[in-house]
């Protein structure tokens, strides 16, 4: 019972990360209809900013995490303006290519630049524990899994609540009529997307704390985030958070009670079932 | 078809045959590579090009097709044509019976969900004993590159003179309905499942050959690289690069990607993908309907056919 115990906490806590790396996806797919293929390699370099942050300039990779974003959100910005709006309206297997050609001149600079030696952000407090009766909480891992949340029901909150958030959902149900109402689309895209690749980059920062990072962890990262992204459905954000907690605890009970081996059949398993059963996502308007 | 083309056509396929004997080791082993990739792009087109349906479980089809041969040749002793009919079993099983359901999912729902069944297939082999789990398996070893360049310039003969007939089949303008209105085409009475299920066979079908031919010629093989999905993202890539929908379209894909990638990675080895990854970037912008078409309307418009690219597909 306390080994169950303990394997949900760790589900749960990897579960928060995973939520936020599926977000930006879903966002950007919901509103853009561009499936990103290089979201995990914008995880990757997020992960990167931060640990250059940490080693070279000793800011903690928690307090690095805005700036971090701000980063990634201007690449993000000029990625969309520069290049993805030429192609915006093309048929989904462009879309899907240009991002894939991302994804590769990304991991190979990243390969250039930081080499692909195994990186770890080692703050002070990485080693130490919370402990709560039977069960072992990570610190590190408690406030990636706080923050993951948090950011999470921020974007909740902006989507719902803000200017922005209006026009980024009018744009997503009806880009004429956005337009007529003001909307800028050209900018708006931007701004969406620049939003993902910011998530995504606050995502690598957090999955920095609590894993090792390299040039090539982007696929693997862009594939859970679709599963997630899936399982949850593109319409809210709290459906991923739903979506990346059911994951995180799918993976770790299947380790725990079948094996290591099985844990993709588990998580991909799930997808195709989800995607056949339900494809508007377990949460999601049934399609 | 005029006379010429035909001549032509035979020429090419003549030059094509002959690599073995008047080209180097090297030459041969990029052919047979270079071919068995061209295969797998005209596999996808049946079902990506033609249906519309951005399979990325066509990787599937191959590692089903070189488990097939490995599983057949390594445990049970059989020959190696007996290995290539179970692995081509073992493919189109697989597309019947997930085709089903999984056909019912349109565009980026398709394409994920068969994603997700191609990380499924790689787990599940490397926990199956018989499949030699996640070691692998080592094949008896055959050093005749000329056969496995013959045997994959055969296939990808078959596979395109397949595709050519489907172009001007009931068969292919019904898969083309399903591509340009699934809706319309149900109205006008194509069997929609049917089709859609028999067009992802088909692509399997050829898969699974190539998969297999691949196996026995590299003599090795283990999940990760039977069931690699870089390796299906290679074949979208190089069907669209070169003109998808086409006959021809996917074959100059292949060629030309494979040639571009070959000769990047012997003169700038270190930043090799870094250029790919440009050209495919660039590609898509500036020719998003393949080289097939640029080089059909590049002698009329000249350079203005990108600018009009860039206008069509902008914001």
């Amino acid at each position: 019972m306390e080994l169950f115990a303990q394997v949900l906490v760790n589900g749960i806590l990897q579960g928060g990360l995973y939520a936020v790396m599926a977000l930006g996806l879903a966002l950007v797919w919901g509103v853009l209809n561009i499936v990103n293929l290089a979201h995990g390699a914008f995880i990757m370099l997020g992960g990167y900013g931060s640990w250059y942050l940490y080693t070279y300039a000793h800011i903690d990779p928690f307090l690095g995490l805005p700036l971090t974003a701000a980063v990634m959100f201007a690449l993000g910005y000029a990625l969309q303006r520069g290049l993805l709006n030429l192609v915006i309206r093309a048929p989904m297997f462009n879309t899907l290519l240009i991002t894939f050609g991302l994804e590769v001149v990304l991991t190979y600079l990243a390969q250039l630049v930081f080499t692909a030696d195994f990186r770890t952000i080692n703050p002070p407090y990485a080693g130490s524990n919370l402990a709560l009766g039977p069960v072992v909480l990570p610190l590190a891992r408690l406030a990636a899994f706080a923050v993951a949340i948090a950011l999470a029901v921020g974007m909740w909150l902006l989507l719902l609540h803000t200017r922005l958030g209006r026009a980024i959902r009018a744009t997503a149900q009806n880009l004429v009529a956005a337009r007529l109402y003001g909307v800028e689309p050209r900018h708006l895209y931007a701004l969406t997307f620049g939003l993902g690749i910011a998530l995504a980059g606050s995502a690598g920062t957090l999955y920095g704390t609590v894993s090792q990072i390299n040039p090539y962890i982007g696929a693997a990262l862009t594939a859970k985030s679709f599963a997630i992204s899936i399982i949850g459905g593109l319409e809210n954000p709290l459906g991923v958070i739903a979506g990346g907690l059911f994951l995180g605890i799918v993976e770790s009970l299947t380790t725990l009670y079948v094996g290591q081996t099985f844990a993709d059949v588990a998580s991909f398993g799930t997808l195709v079932l989800v995607l056949v059963a339900r494809p508007g996502g377990l949460l999601g308007r049934a399609a | 078809m005029k006379a010429w083309r035909v001549a032509l056509a035979l020429a090419a396929l003549c030059a094509l045959a002959g690599v073995p004997w008047y080209g180097s080791d090297v030459l041969t082993q990029f052919g047979i590579n270079a071919l068995l990739l061209a295969v797998l792009a005209q596999g996808w087109n049946i079902i990506g090009g033609y249906t519309g349906y951005a399979s990325f479980g066509n990787s599937v089809f191959y590692g089903l097709g070189s488990y097939g041969v490995a599983i057949a040749m390594v445990q049970w002793h059989l020959p190696f044509a007996v290995g290539l009919a179970f692995g081509v079993v073992l493919a189109l099983v697989f597309a019947f019976v997930l085709g089903v359901p999984v056909l019912r999912l349109k565009g980026h729902y398709f394409a994920i969900a068969t994603l997700g069944l191609s990380q499924v297939m790689t787990a599940i082999v490397s926990n199956v004993e018989l499949a030699g789990q996640n070691i692998g398996l080592v094949l008896p070893p055959l050093n005749d590159d000329a056969q496995f360049y013959e045997l994959s310039l055969g296939l990808l003969l078959i596979a395109t003179l397949t595709v050519g007939w489907l172009s001007r089949s009931r068969f292919g303008f019904g898969l083309i309905a399903i591509r340009e209105n699934e809706e319309g085409a149900a109205v006008m009475g194509v069997n929609t499942t049917l089709y859609k299920v028999l067009a992802f066979a088909l692509s399997g079908f050829f898969s699974a050959l190539a998969g297999g031919i691949h196996a026995y010629w590299i003599t090795f093989l283990d999940p990760e690289s039977a069931f690699d999905i870089g390796l299906n993202v290679k074949m979208i890539i190089m069907a669209v690069f070169g003109g998808p929908g086409t006959v021809l379209g996917p074959i100059v894909g292949a060629f030309s990607l494979s040639a571009i990638a070959e000769v990047l990675s012997s003169e700038v080895t270190s930043i090799a993908g870094l250029f790919f990854g440009l050209v495919i970037v660039t590609a898509v912008v500036l020719m998003p309907r393949g080289l097939a078409d640029m080089l059909r309307h590049l002698r009329r418009t000249g350079w203005r056919y990108f600018l009009e690219n860039l206008r069509m597909h902008r914001l």
